[in-house]
């Protein structure tokens, strides 16, 4: 089972009126996927928050301009997802520069809601299926973390990965299979589910 | 017999993305080979620890770092695109050129000047020396022994209290923006309405000519007060009205609580903060209801429109004990929350604020 946010689609109206530059419109795709877009970008950088904060904001800014090139020959999620994937691992090889003068690293901090994850936060559970999920290869822990903070189908996912769906397939089972290895000694508890 | 491994597809096969025929090889092959089926297993379980991971909410400071990155772009690209026209009209008139050139050097993002009160105040995480500028997408930060002042372009200033982190989002003729994350700030403000704006984790405080405080924490509880003129606190559709001598509280996901006079009594306070909170709201609406005054319509005011049905129609009866209904207000237009019948009784009321 993997959280299912899919009930919050974009129209594609919303879509059209990003394309045209309408900043509204930009705000309620951004309220849409902030949260996901943020989660993978978390989670796959070692829970540097000022480092996620970077990813989402690069994704979203470079949504903004690329917006207009979008022809919706491929799904929107898909797309935007290639995007996450790219910024995610642009930060994996190098640690991205602050953008426009933002210290978002502290901004960070200092603004993060914090409820749900503090909800976690003291589960040694959950503590350690993060870490397991940090010391994944990078290749593995993107394909896990696509998988579940959305339900991408695997054409899906293999565009975002820019591979083939076999591929997604393989990084997938030994994605999983290493972290059932890793927490083999953690006994399982019911994890909580997003509504 | 064992035909080829499956380990490849595992995922694919648990997910369901298999096709038919896969999906039917592969499970003939678990069935025979006891190394896949443990695989399988351990895939399983791998898939299962994953969902002890939670959607974490992105920070609201994100939202206002892109908004000022927006407007920078914008800016920019309107410089480009006044260099072109300056390029094309210098061919015709010279001279027209060089005041063109001259208006277009203009910066299109002000910066503001910032000076320093007290102690060291940074800005784009630079400490400031006695002055310094900032502008669109930079930030300023006070620790608990330092105050600055920055002068918002040519609308008013902004008292910078300690311990406080706010940025500008706008600097621009026509909007004022700022973000504040955590601490306070005194804004004093000469300037039409809806021209100056503070973003906070709550809501945005819309300046409507005034003077206030606004306060707030890391989480975003807050409290706007208001010392001259009125501020309206936005979230979501909702407004909290708030004119000089009253207050409002401000909570996440909730945005702006009902304002209240700074010198209402001190049960209809704790009352209110109980309704706000969802403790015992009728009790603590008849609390509210039977110890208000005049002046205290302000608050009743803007009850009508977060109470429902019986309640509603109390909150009318209590006000129009207050003070007379005026000519074009009836009850059920009222009850109904007619926009242009709330704003003729508030305008009335307001006479009382």
């Amino acid at each position: 089972m993997v959280v299912n946010l899919s009930n919050r689609v974009l129209g594609t109206e919303v879509i059209e009126a990003c394309r045209s530059g309408d900043r509204e419109a930009f705000r309620v795709l951004y309220e849409t996927y902030k949260d996901r877009v943020y989660s993978i970008a978390l989670h796959f950088c070692h829970r540097d928050r000022a480092m996620a904060s970077d990813v989402t904001q690069q994704v979203f800014l470079k949504l903004t301009t690329s917006i207009r090139r979008f022809r919706g020959d491929a799904e929107f999620s898909t797309w935007l997802y290639r995007l996450v994937v790219n910024a995610c691992m642009d930060a994996a090889r190098s640690r991205m520069p602050q953008a426009v003068g933002t210290d978002l690293s502290r901004m960070d901090t200092l603004a993060a809601p914090g409820s749900q994850e503090e909800d976690y936060a003291h589960t040694q559970m959950a503590n350690s299926v993060r870490e397991a999920v940090s010391a994944l290869p990078p290749k593995f822990r993107i394909a896990v973390l696509l998988r579940y903070f959305d339900d991408l189908s695997y054409e899906q996912m293999a565009k975002a990965l820019h591979c083939s769906m076999g591929t997604v397939a393989s990084r997938l089972s030994r994605g999983h299979k290493l972290l059932a290895e890793r927490l083999r000694d953690v006994t399982g508890t019911r994890p909580r589910r997003r509504e | 017999m064992c035909t080829r491994h499956v380990s490849r597809n595992l995922a694919a096969y648990i997910d369901g993305g298999l096709p038919p025929v896969n999906a039917r090889q592969t499970e003939f092959h678990l069935e025979q080979c006891g190394s896949c089926r443990g695989e399988c297993d351990q895939v399983r379980r791998g898939m299962a620890m994953v969902e002890h991971l939670s959607v974490i909410e992105a920070p609201e400071a994100i939202w206002f770092s892109i908004e000022a990155a927006l407007q920078d772009n914008q800016q920019r690209e309107i410089r480009m695109a006044g260099w072109w026209r300056w390029a094309l009209a210098a061919t015709v008139v010279l001279a027209l050129a060089g005041g063109a050139l001259w208006r277009l050097a203009q910066p299109a993002g002000a910066r503001w000047e910032v000076v320093r009160l007290d102690g060291s105040p940074s800005v784009a995480a630079k400490p400031i020396g006695g002055k310094g500028q900032v502008g669109a997408g930079e930030w300023i930060e006070t620790d608990a022994r330092s105050r600055a002042v920055v002068k918002v372009g040519e609308i008013g200033s902004v008292e910078v209290a300690p311990n406080t982190f706010v940025g500008v989002v706008a600097a621009r003729p026509g909007e004022h923006r700022l973000a504040l994350v955590r601490g306070e700030i005194r804004a004093k403000i000469t300037a039409p309405p809806r021209l100056f704006f503070v973003n906070t984790a709550s809501g945005t405080a819309v300046d409507l000519g005034c003077e206030y405080t606004l306060h707030t924490s890391e989480d975003g509880f807050g409290t706007l007060q208001v010392t001259k003129g009125w501020v309206a606190f936005e979230w979501k559709g909702l407004e909290s009205l708030v004119p000089a001598g009253a207050s409002c509280q401000t909570r996440p996901k909730l945005g702006p609580g009902i304002p209240y006079f700074d010198d209402a009594p001190e049960s209809v306070r704790r009352a209110l903060e109980a309704f706000s909170l969802g403790n015992n709201r009728s009790e603590a609406l008849s609390t509210i209801l039977s110890e208000s005054r005049v002046r205290d319509t302000l608050t009743l005011w803007h009850l009508l429109s977060r109470v429902e049905g019986g309640d509603r129609g109390r909150v009318f009866d209590r006000i129009a004990a207050l003070t007379p209904v005026p000519a074009g207000v009836s009850r059920e237009q009222v009850l109904e929350l007619d926009p242009e019948t709330l704003k003729r009784w508030k305008e009335e009321l307001a006479w009382t604020w």
